[in-house]
C-alpha cells in the first residue's frame, strides 16, 4: 500500500486549497477528482514538477463506509 | 450541494464564537426584529459570498442571531438559496459593519467547508493527522491515505 499526504488550507472566507503530494505523473488527478466530490468544482490546478514525471498505477478508494 | 439547517447553523455559531460573538437563540426563535433598542444604529447587509454551497434548501424564514460589543448580526437565506447577513451597531461606521459581515459570512462558509472536508474523508478512510490555525487564520489540515 502507498501512502498519500493532502495538504488542505481552509481560508477565511472559505476558499479551500489542497496541495496533493507523493504522486508521480496523472496519478494526481484522481485525487483532485476526488476533492471535487468533497467540495464542489476546480477553479484552478497547478501542477509540480511531479506531475511531469512518468505515471504510476492509481487507484483511489472514493466510496462511502456506512 | 446541498446542507441542511443543523449543518448551518452549527457552522454560524462557530464563525461567531470564533469571532467572540454571542449567540442569541431566544431572539431569532421568537422572530423579534433586528436591534429593536437603536433606532439610530446603522444598518448594513451583505451577501455571502459562496453561500449557496451551503444553504441548499433552507426555508426562508430561518435566521440566527448573535452580537458582539453593540453589533447585532444576522444571517438569513433568502431567493435562489443564497445567504446574507444584515449587520447593524450603533456608534459604528458603515465600512466597520460591512468589515464584520464580511468577515463573519466567510468564516461561515470556512467553518461549513471544514466539517464538510472532516466528515467526508472520514467516510473515504482519510486520516486527519493535523489541524492548525495560521496568522491569516486559514485552516491548515493534514491528511493521511493509504491505498493500494
Amino acid at each position: 500500500m502507498k501512502q498519500r499526504t493532502y495538504e488542505l488550507t481552509i481560508s477565511p472566507n472559505g476558499e479551500v486549497e489542497i496541495h496533493v503530494d507523493g504522486f508521480k505523473g496523472k496519478g494526481c488527478l484522481e485525487a483532485i477528482k476526488l476533492f471535487e466530490q468533497m467540495v464542489g468544482e476546480t477553479k484552478d490546478v497547478r501542477h509540480t514538477s511531479g506531475f511531469y514525471e512518468p505515471e504510476e498505477d492509481v487507484h483511489l478508494h472514493s466510496e462511502r463506509h456506512h | 450541494m446541498v446542507a441542511s439547517w443543523p449543518a448551518i447553523s452549527s457552522a454560524v455559531a462557530a464563525a461567531a464564537v470564533s469571532l467572540g460573538f454571542n449567540i442569541l437563540q431566544d431572539a431569532a426563535q421568537e422572530g423579534l426584529p433586528l436591534n429593536t433598542e437603536a433606532e439610530t444604529s446603522r444598518k448594513v447587509t451583505l451577501d455571502v459570498p459562496h453561500s449557496e454551497v451551503v444553504t441548499g434548501t433552507l426555508g426562508r424564514d430561518q435566521r440566527l442571531r448573535m452580537s458582539r460589543d453593540g453589533v447585532m448580526a444576522e444571517f438569513s437565506r433568502y431567493a435562489r438559496g443564497r445567504a446574507a447577513v444584515c449587520v447593524t451597531g450603533a456608534g459604528y461606521s458603515e465600512e466597520q459593519l460591512r468589515a464584520i459581515g464580511e468577515e463573519l459570512g466567510g468564516r461561515m462558509v470556512q467553518q461549513y467547508m471544514l466539517t464538510k472536508l472532516k466528515n467526508e474523508m472520514a467516510a473515504r478512510g482519510m486520516d486527519l493527522v493535523e489541524e492548525t490555525v495560521d496568522e491569516t487564520q486559514s485552516i491548515r489540515l493534514r491528511v493521511r491515505h493509504w491505498q493500494n
